[in-house]
């Protein structure tokens, strides 16, 4: 449709352009502006020698790689080793959160069986009941457990990755049961007939057909795994070596905003950037996955 | 395709559950234990269901489901109910063991030294069983080795002295060096050596004991806590604490039902009522302003860089989803650095140290701020999407028919985007509701409250005012209480997503 408009329509002159397009340029690039400011302001200060919020300049001081020295060479502040946690326990909650809402989700989607609906009921009832509002029962749940059970202890990040897998059924599988709906039974009857069991089908057949869905599924449990600051850091928060960069990096610049200030924003680069590449990279599809509960309604 | 080879997921398949069942052999006799039978219950009859599941040919949709759903329940429906649990009792620092626990470790706890004199001692290993055993000099010359069992004499010919009265030699023992047992310090922080009548000897310094006496008893028959020496008594109270007439408690308390008293306390004290509505107040309004202020702003950016003639549409929507992918914990924490009072940038860009997060009015403002800088990004896409498969038909009639540009906005375009929007506005104010970092990272709550006595502040929502109960350092980590405005949380979170479901029509929906 729009571009049969533009065919249509004759090319605007100068005088048009100006009174119907211009000023929307001008809208865009002070949203823009607004938009991109925090970013450039930390990236700016990440490369500013002398390090401290007062004196910083939108073009830095001196650039140079001062502040990432700093970040990397104190062991009071392990940043690589919150780094690290993170993309450990991103990924593992990821894939697993990934997994287990897609597993539920085809049987859910492919079989008929006494308590279906019950159980979509039950997850729907489930997720009523976030587990962030849990976290102080989480907590004391934990220094229980974790008498006996030393991986299920406070500050142990096994415990925060299966606190989390916990949750997984809860998020992904009334989603995924949505998508699963729209791809056609008779490829599973087919395979059925070459001899598939149920679980080659789902390997085999369902995983691969919904590999971009799952693919944002997991992009986003991802970032929203590394930006999770409450049970994190009630979990985690006593133990400075199994900290993630989110409640690492609030402890490191927690009232110490002056001193500080130029490596965490250099420490902020370095976990914000990857991060957004990929984000950018696939916004079409999570773009997708955004509206597709708009749709029913 | 060919659908040949099932061996490998055979042998994974009985490998996971080898695994599984080990892990549950291994933990269960540990639980039970340490007393937690209700895991011990629930590990033993999930691996059991997993087990038969995966063991029977015919349970096929549950070999799918139950995995994920034995997880679900231990670590969100469980936790959902003990919240409820917990609301109505005590948990509390010096409030976490059991009655019987605590009341041990009162007892056990409860030593008054005898006199201020100090025994010599010297740490030796017992040669026989290798355990650490103390050769202490009594009072009277003579000598005896005591372990935290027993305390038996030894003759003192069997001990070699030299010149400064240091013990060099005991036979049936092997003495430790000063730096060997530097070594393992820490296993002599409680040693005590039982003697009789309740007195031990209890390690003072590396080469001393000091004699100590119990002087709490326990009566079960009477429930009550006897101090031997002063002879005071000590009564269990409703708070699940050993208490004295005169009002002296005895360290550790323990965990005990207190009724409705948290929910009272939050409805009828004057330091919790006053902050409570405060805050409550403060959780609608600002996630409202948050959902109607990004809402706006995203709907009129979707409006004008979505023109038909408009060139760089792409470049502008890239640029403008920046801060919903930059991780919200950092972009919180660099808008923190940018509101800071004395040094942050916008207070020299504007010349004056305006107290952005230290007054209350500017530090909702400031909280709303970054809140619609990165909401808006998602409202930007959404409004786009639901823009673009508005019907143009519609749009077109209303235009044959006359409608001024601005009729067209109002009557036609929001109301269309509103409806189709509506279930993803809900959730965003639902997640609003709860969206502790937004809040916790810039203003860390505050500023406080001071009526409160320190724990809510001005920009405080309900989580965070539940998480600063709970886990704030030295204001009394209140479980109990904040598992009571939590369970408030969690009544008005459902609802919320009751209401979702039936405008999305979810249920009716569901095949």
């Amino acid at each position: 449709m729009i571009v049969n408009d533009l065919v249509r329509q004759k090319p605007l002159t100068a005088a048009q352009w100006t009174k119907r397009i211009a000023w929307r340029h001008a809208v865009g690039v002070l949203a823009v502006a607004f938009a991109l400011f925090p970013l450039i302001w930390m990236i700016s200060a990440s490369f500013d020698t002398i390090g401290s919020l007062s004196a910083q300049k939108l073009i830095p001081n001196k650039p140079g790689l001062e502040n990432f020295r700093t970040l990397f060479g104190n062991p009071d502040q392990p940043y690589l080793t919150w780094l690290k946690n993170s993309v450990i326990i991103s990924s593992a909650n990821a894939i697993l959160q990934m997994f287990i809402g897609a597993t539920a989700a085809y049987a859910l989607s492919r079989f008929r069986f006494k308590g279906r609906k019950l159980t979509l009921m039950t997850i729907l009832v489930v997720q009523m009941f976030p587990q962030l509002l849990a976290a102080t029962s989480i907590f004391l749940m934990l220094a229980d457990l974790g008498k006996s059970i030393p991986f299920l202890a406070l500050g142990q990040t096994s415990a925060l990755i299966i606190v989390f897998a916990g949750g997984a059924l809860g998020i992904n599988a009334w989603m995924l049961k949505g998508f699963y709906d729209t791809i056609p039974s008779e490829i599973d009857e087919s395979a059925k007939v070459d001899g598939a069991s149920h679980a080659q089908i789902y390997f085999r057949i369902i995983l691969p057909l919904a590999r971009p869905v799952l693919a944002v599924i997991t992009l986003l449990s991802f970032i929203g795994t590394m930006n999770e600051f409450l049970i994190t850091s009630v979990i985690l928060g006593g133990n400075q070596k199994s900290l993630t960069l989110a409640v690492g990096m609030q402890q490191y610049i927690d009232g110490q905003y002056n001193a500080h200030w130029g490596p965490f924003a250099a420490g902020a680069l370095i976990a914000s950037v990857p991060v957004m590449i990929l984000f950018l990279y696939l916004q079409k599809h999570v773009v997708a996955g955004l509206t597709a509960g708009a749709n029913k309604g | 395709m060919k659908f040949g080879n099932k061996t490998p997921a055979l042998i994974a398949k009985i490998m996971l559950l080898g695994a599984l069942n080990a892990f549950t052999i291994w933990c269960v006799p540990i639980l039970i234990s340490h007393k937690t039978w209700l895991f011990a219950i629930y590990f033993t009859i999930s691996t059991l269901v997993l087990d038969y599941v995966f063991l029977s040919k015919k349970r096929i949709a549950p070999k799918y489901i139950v995995p994920g759903t034995v997880l679900l329940l231990m670590f969100q429906v469980y936790p959902a109910m003990f919240t409820g649990y917990v609301a109505f009792t005590n948990y509390s620092n010096g409030h976490f063991l059991d009655k019987e626990t605590a009341i041990s470790v009162m007892v056990s706890n409860s030593f008054a030294p005898v006199g201020d004199a100090t025994n010599y001692m010297q740490v030796t290993k017992d040669n026989l069983n290798g355990k650490i055993t103390l050769i202490i000099r009594n009072n009277d010359g003579s000598f005896g080795a005591g372990t935290r069992d027993a305390f038996r004499p030894i003759p003192t010919s069997d001990v070699v002295t030299n010149p400064d009265g240091r013990i060099t030699k005991v036979s049936g023992y092997t003495t430790l060096s000063d730096d060997e047992v530097f070594a393992i310090l820490d296993q002599f922080n409680d040693f005590k050596v039982p003697i009789g009548n309740s007195k031990f000897y209890s390690v003072s310094d590396i080469n001393a004991v000091e004699l100590v006496e119990q002087n709490l008893s326990y009566d079960a028959s009477k429930d009550q806590v006897t101090d031997i020496l002063t002879g005071t008594v000590y009564s269990p109270n409703n708070n699940g604490s050993m208490v004295s007439d005169t009002g002296e408690e005895i360290e550790p308390g323990w965990t005990t039902t207190v009724g409705w008293r948290n929910f009272s306390k939050v409805i009828n004290d004057e330091r919790y009522r006053g902050p409570m509505l405060q805050v409550l107040a403060w959780t609608f309004i600002y996630a409202g302003l948050v959902v109607l202020s990004t809402f706006f702003l995203g709907f009129l950016l979707a409006l004008v860089l979505n023109h038909p003639r408009m060139k760089s549409k792409k470049i502008y929507r890239t640029l403008l989803i920046v801060p919903y992918a930059m991780p919200s914990v950092l972009s919180t924490l660099v808008w923190a650095g940018m509101f800071n009072q004395d040094n942050g940038i916008i207070n020299r860009v504007l010349g004056s140290p305006i107290p952005w997060l230290s007054d209350p009015w500017l530090a909702k403002f400031a909280v709303l701020l970054v809140q619609l800088w990165a909401g808006t990004p998602y409202m930007f896409l959404i409004c786009t999407g639901a823009i673009q498969s508005l019907p143009s038909e519609v749009i077109e009639a209303a235009q044959v028919d006359g409608a001024s540009p601005r009729q067209l906005f109002s009557k036609i375009k929001l109301p269309l985007v509103l409806m189709t929007l509506a279930p993803l506005l809900i959730a965003s104010y639902a997640y609003n509701f709860s969206n502790f970092g937004a809040i916790y990272l810039l203003t860390g709550g505050g500023p406080t409250i001071i009526s409160s006595g320190g724990i809510a502040g001005h920009t405080d929502i309900l989580i965070s005012y539940t998480y600063k109960m709970a886990f704030a350092a030295g204001k009394g980590n209140d479980y109990g209480l904040a598992s009571a405005v939590s369970f408030f949380n969690f009544l008005l979170v459902a609802s919320m997503s009751i209401y979702s479901f039936k405008k999305s029509r979810t249920i009716e929906n569901m095949t």
